[in-house]
């Protein structure tokens, strides 16, 4: 009874559900959640549900099978065109879920990438003190900081194809000091969005949300203008200053007011190198998609 | 210790419970649709239908750890408050001091939990939060030792007397406000939550799910109630009211300050944490001595 009673309520929960973008999908997306009653998780790991939205290219279909399996089991997959409305699809999968069943298995293999077994007097794997690729993981090793000096650990990582708060299809490869970046590389661009990513609005909308107002966010992807105190002051004065463009506070400004951003494509590396990842992630953010695009396809 | 303890579990999961629904009721003010008073429970009964996510290699021990230390000086901090005049579960000679002392260990609760996964976002968002954090703590002291100048006792029994016949809130004008700041980080909201905010694809709290999730937020909003509270009876005059019972008017004015709490955490935007740090160190603690030197002038 209590049993029963526990999986109904959860049932009657919003999916908890994270999306896969691919091309000339991410409006779409956007605008699906802004209305619909579901969650979209900010990670695999809080998710039960991926959302495939559009045709993933072929270069991103490791990555979609690995946040599939990131995605902690019972969880289902939905594919999703963008022609008619996946909430049902979507509301029955949870269903299904809350209720029990067993779900999908695993695309990938579930071994480490390296075993965590090595060579060395401890099987310690590594060599030396410091520095080298113990258990095949590399160590991180100090570096020169380029904000204040301090020598702290650098490690290089992956970001994207399906990072939620990147360009869907862009990935980096950066190295990072804490949250410091300390060199970017594009290694893939975005995939190409159709107009309606790059309106006003829908510009506005992904800012706002990284500046912590998502439901604000959806009521402008629905129509209506935000109430905040401090959006357009939350973003730093010069903050990615680009010439006639102005800053990113010019840009959201602008967008808040319907007006496109203007401006020639920024040059990414350049543009990241030495930047807090918060502030990285919004300028990202202040350009429009096609733009950033663009700028990824420069710097590939 | 008096029987009142045997109160605190009560409280704690109501004031949570009343704290997730404010979460989802405040929202309805950009269009989203209102969710009953049952929201908050299916919810916590569709993560804690879902498994534990794992990450590779995590430290399994502060993984319980971090949220149970959150939650334990939620607890604490909630005990040493009087429910009725005069009566507190723990009545402290210094309850003041140990409701600091929670303060400052919630720092220590959060990077834990940044630091379990093993995970690059979530250390990340562990690092920034402690950040922020110190410059946010030291003028909390301020703000509560002001506060205890017209008692001239640390015994927020002694508190909650002398404001039989004004309020700290009239006498100390800048002392609420200072200290809803402290409530917002404590309790990790907009534009304090710098732990797990969406640029870091939720942060900490990126790579949990089910009941871990759970714990965490279950912590996240006892700490709002027990922040409430505290708020309520050094600015407030808690139990003190006409008519109705202690209780009853520290409940009230304790559900007023979180709703007032919730709504600046959906208000306010979120602005990069090295903008934040300026206004912190700059602005918020030399108004915090300013603020107590008028108290002690005061108080005088």
């Amino acid at each position: 009874m209590a049993v029963r009673l526990f999986h109904r309520m959860a049932a009657r929960s919003a999916p908890a559900v994270f999306v896969c973008i691919g091309p000339r999908m991410q409006a779409l997306v956007e605008g699906l959640f802004a209305r619909a009653q579901s969650r979209r998780m900010e990670s695999p790991a809080g998710a039960a549900i991926l959302l495939v939205a559009g045709d993933i290219p072929r270069r991103a279909a490791v990555a979609l099978d690995r946040i599939h399996d990131q995605i902690p089991p019972p969880r289902e997959t939905v594919h999703w065109d963008g022609c008619d409305d996946p909430m049902t699809e979507l509301l029955a999968a949870w269903a299904r879920l809350m209720a029990g069943e067993s779900g999908e298995p695993d695309r990938l293999p579930d071994d480490p990438p390296n075993p965590w077994k090595g060579h060395g007097d401890h099987g310690q794997g590594g060599e030396g003190m410091m520095g080298g690729v113990p258990y095949g993981r590399p160590m991180a090793m100090t570096g020169e900081d380029p904000r204040d000096g301090l020598k702290l650990d650098a490690y290089t990582m992956r970001v994207g194809p399906f990072a939620p708060m990147l360009p869907p299809g862009l990935v980096l490869e950066l190295t990072l000091q804490g949250d410091l970046i300390a060199s970017a590389r594009v290694t893939e661009a975005p995939f190409p969005q159709p107009e309606d990513a790059n309106a006003p609005r829908a510009c506005a909308a992904r800012l706002l949300r990284l500046l912590g107002l998502g439901p604000q966010a959806d009521r402008l992807l629905r129509g209506t203008a935000p109430r905040s105190l401090n959006a357009v002051r939350a973003l730093p004065v010069g903050l990615g200053a680009a010439g006639t463009g102005g800053d990113a506070r010019t840009r959201l400004r602008g967008w808040l007011e319907g007006k496109p951003a203007e401006g020639p494509p920024p040059d990414i590396p350049r543009l990241l190198e030495g930047r807090e990842w918060h502030e990285a992630v919004v300028l990202l953010n202040s350009w429009p998609p096609d733009t950033i695009r663009q700028a990824a396809e420069a710097a590939r | 210790m008096t029987p009142l303890v045997l109160a605190l579990p009560v409280a704690l999961l109501a004031g949570a419970w009343l704290g997730a629904w404010l979460d989802r009721l405040v929202p309805v003010l950009w269009g989203r649709p209102a969710q009953g008073p049952f929201g908050p429970l299916r919810d916590g009964a569709a993560l804690l239908a879902r498994p534990t996510a794992t990450t590779e290699a995590p430290d399994r021990l502060t993984r319980w750890l971090a949220p149970g230390t959150y939650l334990a000086l939620a607890a604490v901090g909630l005990s040493v408050i009087p429910m009725a005049p005069g009566l507190a579960p723990l009545d402290s000679s210094v309850g003041i001091v140990v409701w600091g002392a929670c303060e400052a260990l919630t720092v220590i609760a959060v990077f834990l939990h940044g630091w379990s996964p093993n995970a690059p976002f979530p250390l990340i968002g562990a690092y920034r939060y402690v950040a922020i954090g110190l410059p946010v703590m030291l003028p909390s002291m301020f703000v509560l030792i002001a506060a205890a100048l017209p008692a001239e006792s640390l015994s927020l029994v002694q508190v909650v007397e002398a404001q039989r016949e004004v309020w700290n809130v009239l006498r100390q004008p800048m002392g609420l406000p200072l200290f809803l700041l402290v409530g917002l980080t404590l309790t990790l909201r907009g534009p304090f939550d710098f732990a797990d905010g969406a640029d870091i694809a939720g942060g900490t709290s990126g790579q949990e799910s089910g009941p871990g999730r759970a714990l965490w937020q279950l912590a996240r909003l006892t700490m709002l109630t027990a922040f409430s509270a505290m708020a309520a009876t050094a600015f407030l005059g808690g139990p003190l009211g006409p008519g109705l019972p202690g209780p009853a008017w520290l409940a009230l004015k304790t559900a007023a300050v979180m709703a007032v709490t919730v709504g600046l955490g959906h208000t306010v935007a979120r602005t990069t944490p090295s903008q934040m740090l300026h206004p912190l160190w700059v602005g918020a603690l030399p108004l915090s001595f300013l603020h107590l030197a008028l108290a002690g002038w005061v108080a005088l």
